[in-house]
């Protein structure tokens, strides 16, 4: 009985999460080569309407950033965000659902 | 009592930097559209190699609050002021004796325009040109129970400024080269005027840990080291050149910095390893720095 009200619960906040996850982007950054500019990047993206999080790695050069449920985020809007925070936006990719 | 060169250039060149990068001057890098970078540094000079009899010694110790804004990604203002507080021992005839003063510097305000920007992965080469003017804000009149503190000793100038200069940086992943070169044309206040000064700038910084990079943001550990070549012309009193001023100071400058996405730790240590004075003008010991700097 533990273990069927388990894989209910796993199921459920799976299914939960999957709901409410929003479309992520994986954006390619030219220039970024020190951990204090990845700051600028995080606030000028999380600065765009619909955008939830914003996570950079440094040495893949890139940026993932993962909206709202309902909402997306276009090309433009990026490359204006990036060049906001002093970079080159080189690669813009959405993630397969 | 002639204080020479060394009294003031020492201050005067204080690093207006904010971001990451050289802490003894300028560098290129961006200061985000609408961000705030703030900065403060800790300083400590000595300044006692005196060729008069009349063993000056020099100690500075201050702070030097730096306030950056991105107007956009490409424009960059900034605000330097320095708090400080100046005490110079010397032997007068008859007696030893110490004056000193402390307070606010001269505040710098000035723009830098990012002109030439090349982004690559995990690179960026640019060049920003940079201009602006140091404010006559100290006092330049302070006085002491032996009169008037002589011109270079005063916490200001009493002048307005101006000054020019360019910084270029590459900056990669593993390391960062920046260089600079600057003009400030010194302007006559009370009589005085301090010679005009040219610098070169140089900065390697080496990222020593971690040696291999992972996911994410991880904090870098720089090892630094920095060069300064300073010509400083002749002061002026009442229109006449002082011989005991002016002159080169090459610093070389070994340092550390600790840098993460929010903040940066840092410490660097300005030594003299060649000065060309003029006449009796005081040379530098050290310039101690320590400071941090904070994204918001």
């Amino acid at each position: 009985m533990r273990m069927i009200f388990t894989t209910v619960f796993v199921l459920a906040l799976t299914i939960s999460q999957t709901a409410f996850a929003g479309q992520t982007y994986s954006l390619q950054v030219d220039g970024l080569a020190c951990p204090f500019c990845a700051y600028g990047i995080e606030k000028q993206l999380l600065s765009v309407d619909g955008v939830q999080d914003v996570v950079v790695d440094l040495n893949a050069g890139s940026v993932q950033v993962t909206m709202q449920d309902g909402s997306t985020l276009n090309q433009a809007t990026a490359k204006q965000a990036v060049k906001d925070a002093g970079f080159t936006l080189k690669g813009f990719n959405r993630a397969p659902e | 009592m002639r204080l020479g060169l060394k009294v003031l250039s020492g201050i005067l060149t204080i690093a207006s930097a904010a971001h990451a990068g050289p802490q003894t001057f300028n560098s290129a890098l961006p200061v985000a559209k609408g961000q705030f970078i703030f900065r403060e540094q800790l300083l400590f000079k000595k300044a006692s190699d005196d060729p008069s009899i009349q063993n000056r010694n020099l100690n500075v110790i201050g702070s030097v609050s730096v306030l950056a804004y991105g107007i956009t990604s490409d424009l960059a203002v900034f605000g330097v002021l320095p708090y400080l507080n100046k005490r110079l021992d010397v032997t007068t005839p008859g007696r030893r004796v110490t004056r000193d003063t402390n307070g606010i510097g001269d505040m710098r305000l000035f723009g830098r325009y990012t002109a030439y920007q090349k982004d690559m992965p995990g690179k960026s080469f640019r060049i920003a040109p940079f201009a602006g003017v140091e404010l006559p804000t100290g006092d330049d009149n302070a006085t002491d129970s032996l009169g008037v503190l002589p011109a270079p000793l005063q916490l200001g100038s009493g002048s307005w400024d101006p000054f020019v200069g360019v910084a270029i940086t590459y900056q990669t992943l593993d390391y960062e080269i920046d260089l600079s070169a600057s003009y400030k044309a010194n302007t006559a206040a009370n009589g005085f005027e301090f010679g005009d000064q040219a610098r070169l700038d140089a900065s390697l910084q080496y990222r020593l840990w971690p040696r291999d990079l992972g996911g994410g943001v991880p904090g870098f550990l720089y090892g630094v080291l920095e060069g300064n070549l300073i010509y400083q012309d002749q002061n002026k009193i009442g229109g006449i050149a002082d011989v005991n001023s002016g002159g080169t100071t090459l610093y070389i400058a070994p340092g550390l910095q600790y840098v993460t996405k929010r903040w940066v730790l840092e410490a660097i240590v300005q030594l003299p390893a060649l000065q060309k004075l003029n006449g009796t003008a005081l040379g530098d010991d050290f310039i101690f720095r320590s400071g941090f700097r904070m994204n918001f």
